[in-house]
């Protein structure tokens, strides 16, 4: 009896096994014998995330070619609306006005943050959303006003298609304004390339990107990190999408396909941004 | 007997070309010190075998290869583009064309010699949406696109030294032959071509390296940060500047950083290399015309 | 026997005359086409940004700031920009290059003056993108540490190494106009026993006017169409500058910021009046240096 049901236990478990890891290989398999081309553009904040995917698909199959460019979200949206690329991501949800006018079909596949970050050798460490719309309004200019040095503060702002722009604005500044007097990033990275060096720096960067080369600041004492996100007590947030025009079909749509699997979705994880899944 | 003035002149002169040279060996100092370490294989071909690569059997990744790659086919594209067009023009202009007309055509190529780079690939991306809207679907910013604005981009320079080396070749090599009774298009392709050819050929060369640097061009036209070594002309591309200015703006950990400046070391060796086979282009084919005569 | 008598008529050698005819035919298209290319591009400007020239009132787009959410698509702040970066550059630019010259053609040691010249010379070949790297890393936070402010991202940092770009192009064109020089008046003040410095002064300096004049402003059309320095040292705010430490952004880096968003938009047609602007300013500049040129010399180059 015991030996049956250890026989019973031990193939079971085999079998439950094979399952999964069949489930495991086909999350690429579908990607046998497929050839073609995929164009992606668009958010920034995508980027490391469907480069590694592009990545493990085609050491799978090199007959597929998969070109990855940035621009901001703006950008992803128009190409992917007039055809210009396949996949067009963007870290903000598209209007009624461009869904309808493209007849986009959006697909989300990650929930991102938009933090504030400042230089590490920076010793604010928390500011108050009022004061948040007062820096990037260009009201307080200098870090001695809220403790730090008798620096004047340097904005940084992303580029007019940037997603990450659309959220931040709207979310942390209310719509307020950004002074004019603020450099000009063209990406997630570049803001944290520029924040980086400049000891009296201010910006905002997509929380997934954010590392020990910058440091968070916390919002009304809530830091961007994957747990607030989750939680919900961090409220400047955002999900990472990818739109197609119309219903994708072929390879464009196994590709989304694949962002969805449990697969890609822990290189979701593994990237810094929440799974959907 | 020297003026103080003129002493002030020589010391101001000293200090211009001490700073000058200060200068360029400043950042090509900084340069080579922080990225000379990064150059090795790893650089170009990333995980990927350099066997693998080469043969296009597997993609790099984390590699310029595709970045060189790419440049390389946008340098034959462009090259190949403008060359003919521009050898053509140049003989016109010094052979055929009366004074009116060498005066209007020169102040055009002399426009076209001056638009900034951006302003033409601002030209070709609205060229590329325009055809992609009217004309066929599957045109969009590309490696065709770039390879054309490019080819623009270093027209005048190939018309000019073309036509410039024509035209000093003294009259009596000039007429030689034309009394001998050749045609005139004998006489261009016989006589004259082969020998204001070290002219025409380092203009050609100089255009290259032209091409194989600009960035603002190529980055409106089609250029992207991820693509693979480019499969067909319609599609996107990696290039080598491009990738030094993305590097620059958004690397995301030192070893990123690193690979940028390893590429642009790689960069200036190839520039480098075309503006001395230029150099050395000149002054061989001089020496061998001189010599034959 | 060869075949190349050119009678009237049918004669052996006739085919030739129509291969003269085509070959003449096919050079000037090939001429005609390359011109097309420089009306093309200016009339496809004109055309893309008509809208907004007709919307945006045509001297509004020039003097208006640039603030899209408002409404405003001017482009003021951004010609002051490329006014400011450029005109710095070449104040910079001149007298370095103008003593590099002098020191390359006249007063400096022969070996010297070889090795500085084959210097010059690589240093026209350097690729743009190179300066711009280098000079994120290195330069900018010089600056912001001498000037104790700001984040080193300005007009000047910019203009600063658009000086080393230009110069050696300046430097070259110099030696060129010094070396045009006729050849009698050297050997006439080297007999007299004129010094190194008088000849550069008395002589050379006076006969080369022009060909200096020439090469200052094509420095400056350089340094206006420049597009990566600017794009990637000189900040790129949007705000018209108001000292040289400002952070500023100029009509070139603009359009390169702004392709990346919706191209049906104004924001979009605003970037065709900024290419307009430079076409016409590139124009100027060639009709300023045509003028210099027809002179004593005489031949159009």
């Amino acid at each position: 009896m015991n030996i049956r049901n250890f026989i019973v236990g031990i193939t079971m478990a085999f079998l439950t096994l094979s399952a999964t890891t069949n489930v495991r290989a086909d999350a690429l398999d579908i990607f046998k014998n497929e050839k073609g081309i995929i164009k992606i553009a668009g958010g920034t904040a995508h980027i490391p995330v469907v480069k590694e995917a592009a990545k493990r698909i085609i050491n799978f199959n090199p007959d597929i070619q998969i070109s990855i460019a940035g621009g901001g979200s703006g950008v992803g949206i128009k190409q992917a609306g007039e055809g210009l690329v396949d996949i067009g991501n963007s870290g903000r949800m598209p209007s009624e006005s461009e869904i309808k006018r493209y007849n986009l079909k959006v697909f989300k596949w990650a929930i991102d943050g938009v933090g504030i970050i400042v230089n590490p050798k920076n010793n604010v460490k928390t500011l108050s959303k009022i004061q948040v719309i007062d820096i990037f309004s260009g009201k307080i200019n200098n870090w001695q006003i809220l403790g730090g040095k008798n620096k004047e503060i340097n904005v940084y702002t992303r580029n007019e298609a940037s997603g990450t722009r659309a959220v931040f604005w709207k979310k942390a500044l209310n719509k307020g304004k950004i002074t004019s007097k603020a450099n000009f990033v063209v990406s997630n990275g570049a803001m944290k390339s520029a924040i980086s060096q400049d000891p009296y720096s201010i910006g905002y960067v997509s929380a997934g990107h954010i590392d020990k080369s910058v440091a968070p600041i916390a919002v009304d004492h809530v830091l961007p990190t994957l747990d607030n996100v989750k939680k919900g007590s961090y409220k400047i947030v955002r999900g990472l999408y990818s739109n197609t025009k119309g219903d994708p079909s072929g390879l464009i749509k196994k590709f989304i396909d694949y962002l969805l699997t449990p697969e890609c979705q822990e290189i979701v994880r593994t990237k810094g941004f929440i799974p959907v899944i | 007997m020297t003026r103080p003035v003129d002493k002030l002149i020589i010391i101001l002169s000293w200090i211009s070309g001490i700073m000058l040279l200060g200068a360029i060996s400043s950042i090509i100092g900084y340069l080579l010190v922080k990225g000379l370490g990064a150059i090795k294989f790893s650089l170009i071909f990333g995980e990927t075998s350099p066997v693998d690569a080469l043969l296009l059997k597997r993609q790099v990744f984390d590699g310029i290869f595709p970045a060189i790659a790419g440049t390389f086919s946008l340098v034959i594209l462009s090259v190949g583009f403008a060359v003919p067009v521009g050898l053509a023009s140049g003989i016109y202009l010094s052979e055929y064309a009366g004074p009116k007309i060498k005066k209007v055509f020169n102040f055009f190529f002399d426009i076209l010699a001056g638009i900034p780079s951006i302003v033409i690939g601002l030209f070709g991306f609205s060229m590329a949406v325009f055809l992609h809207k009217h004309l066929s679907q599957y045109i969009f910013p590309c490696l065709l696109i770039s390879s054309l604005c490019l080819a623009f981009l270093v027209l005048p320079y190939i018309v000019r030294t073309t036509q410039v080396s024509l035209e000093n070749i003294p009259e009596q090599i000039r007429l030689t032959a034309l009394a001998l009774g050749a045609t005139k298009l004998q006489n261009i392709f016989y006589v004259l071509i082969p020998k204001s050819l070290s002219g025409i050929v380092s203009g050609v060369i100089l255009s290259i390296g032209r091409c194989a640097e600009d960035t603002a061009v190529i980055m409106l036209t089609g250029v992207v940060a991820t693509a693979g070594v480019p499969k067909s002309i319609l599609s996107h591309y990696e290039a080598l500047p491009f990738y030094i200015y993305y590097i620059s703006s958004q690397y995301s950990n030192t070893e990123e950083l690193l690979s940028g400046y390893g590429a642009s070391i790689i960069l200036l060796a190839i520039c480098s290399f075309f503006f001395f086979i230029a150099f050395l282009v000149r002054n061989r084919l001089k020496y061998h015309a001189f010599y034959r005569m | 026997m060869p075949r190349n008598r050119q009678n009237q008529g049918l004669y052996p050698g006739h085919m030739n005359k129509i291969y003269e005819k085509f070959a003449e035919k096919l050079f000037l298209l090939s001429a005609i086409l390359s011109i097309s290319v420089t009306i093309l591009i200016f009339g496809f400007m004109l055309i893309l940004g008509l809208p907004f020239i007709r919307e945006g009132n045509f001297f509004n787009l020039f003097t208006q700031p640039w603030s899209p959410h408002q409404g405003l698509y001017g482009i003021y702040p951004m010609i002051i920009g490329t006014m400011s970066v450029s005109l710095l550059s070449i104040v910079f630019a001149f007298p370095l290059s103008l003593g590099c010259a002098s020191l390359i053609s006249v007063l400096g040691p022969k070996g010297f003056s070889r090795f500085f010249r084959k210097v010059v010379q690589f240093m026209t070949g350097v690729p743009t993108v190179i300066y711009g790297f280098i000079g994120i890393f290195l330069l900018v936070p010089i600056i912001r540490e001498i000037f104790q402010g700001g984040s080193g991202m300005c007009i000047l940092s910019a203009s600063l190494m658009l000086t080393v770009l230009v110069s050696p192009t300046m430097i070259l064109f110099f030696i060129d106009s010094f070396d045009q020089v006729p050849k009698t008046f050297i050997n006439a003040i080297d007999a007299l026993g004129g010094s190194k410095v008088q000849k550069l002064l008395y002589v050379m300096l006076p006969n080369a006017w022009r060909g200096i004049l020439s090469g200052l402003i094509l420095g400056l059309g350089r340094a206006f169409g420049d597009t990566l320095i600017a794009l990637m040292i000189a900040g790129n705010a949007i705000k018209t500058p108001g000292s040289v430490l400002d952070s500023a952004r100029t009509l070139t880096s603009h359009i390169a910021l702004v392709i990346a968003s919706d191209y049906e938009s104004m924001e979009f047609k605003s970037i065709y009046a900024c290419g307009i602007s430079l076409y016409i300013f590139t124009t100027i500049t060639v009709l300023c240096v045509r003028f210099l040129r027809t002179g004593p010399k005489g031949v159009t180059k």
